[in-house]
């Protein structure tokens, strides 16, 4: 069985999400390109388990997805590594853009639950739909719908861009305050 | 102990509000979602802005030879 051009440039159009997403959720870049790469692998050789017509990125993200969770339960059994925290790793391009913006929302992601990080990821970044997102990490819409939610309204609160006016306690503490 | 109001403040902080459980309930306003949003995609569109690394392509050509080569 040959493969069709197309699927190679299928894949290799997938790459760039993929990478992102597995940066988002590695924090490192070189683990993040490891990902990628078995992730290719591992659709490759189950390309016959791929139901040709349904969506090939949610399916490869799955893959990473998967990929992802059984190498870090590996890995949290073994030492912890101090550099590879992601704030400090990730200036891969920082010519491209040092943005110090992002790295305050950067650390503020990684502050995150890894649940309620993939959630957010894939339907406030990578796109997906609340019912694929769910698909993906093999829960419940309900679920990736209230992990989005939290994940919000954590950053919200890490990165002070919140309208405290909304907060109905917090309102009344600031009059009592002044008063 | 009722007369001490001391430092009532941590308590009322609204982020007390907005862990756990709690969080499931409470809403972000539109303009506060909106900012993180813009700020999560532009993040995003920097990391799929970066060039494909070639090791991507190279797996994928070495790929499509062995295949032609095994036939």
């Amino acid at each position: 069985m040959t493969q069709e051009p197309d699927l190679r440039e299928a894949l290799l159009a997938a790459v760039p999400g993929l990478r992102a997403f597995a940066i988002s959720l590695a924090g490192q870049v070189d683990r993040a390109d490891d990902l990628v790469q078995d992730t290719l692998l591992r659709a490759l050789s189950n390309l016959h388990r791929f139901e040709r017509g349904t969506n090939l990125n949610a399916w490869l993200f799955t893959i990473l997805r998967n990929l992802f969770h059984s190498e870090y339960r590996k890995r949290r059994r073994e030492v912890e590594d101090p550099d590879g925290v992601f704030a400090g790793r990730l200036k891969v391009h920082p010519e491209q853009g040092s943005h110090l913006d992002f790295e305050d929302f950067r650390s503020a992601l990684f502050e995150l639950p890894s649940d309620q990080r993939e959630a957010l990821l894939l339907v406030g970044a990578s796109g997906f739909s609340y019912e694929e997102a769910a698909s993906i990490c093999g829960c419940a819409v309900g679920t990736i719908k209230s992990r989005v939610n939290r994940a919000r309204i954590r950053l919200a609160a890490m990165l002070n861009v919140e309208d405290v006016d909304d907060l109905g306690p917090d309102t009344m503490t600031r009059a009592a305050l002044q008063g | 102990m009722t007369g001490d109001k001391g430092n009532k403040l941590p308590r009322a902080l609204p982020r007390t509000s907005l862990d756990g459980t709690l969080g499931t309930r409470a809403k972000l306003d539109d303009g506060s979602q909106k900012r993180i949003g813009d700020q999560l995609r532009a993040m995003y569109d920097e990391l799929m802005q970066q060039p494909v690394p070639d090791r991507f392509k190279d797996l994928l050509d070495q790929l499509d030879k062995k295949k032609a080569g095994s036939q």
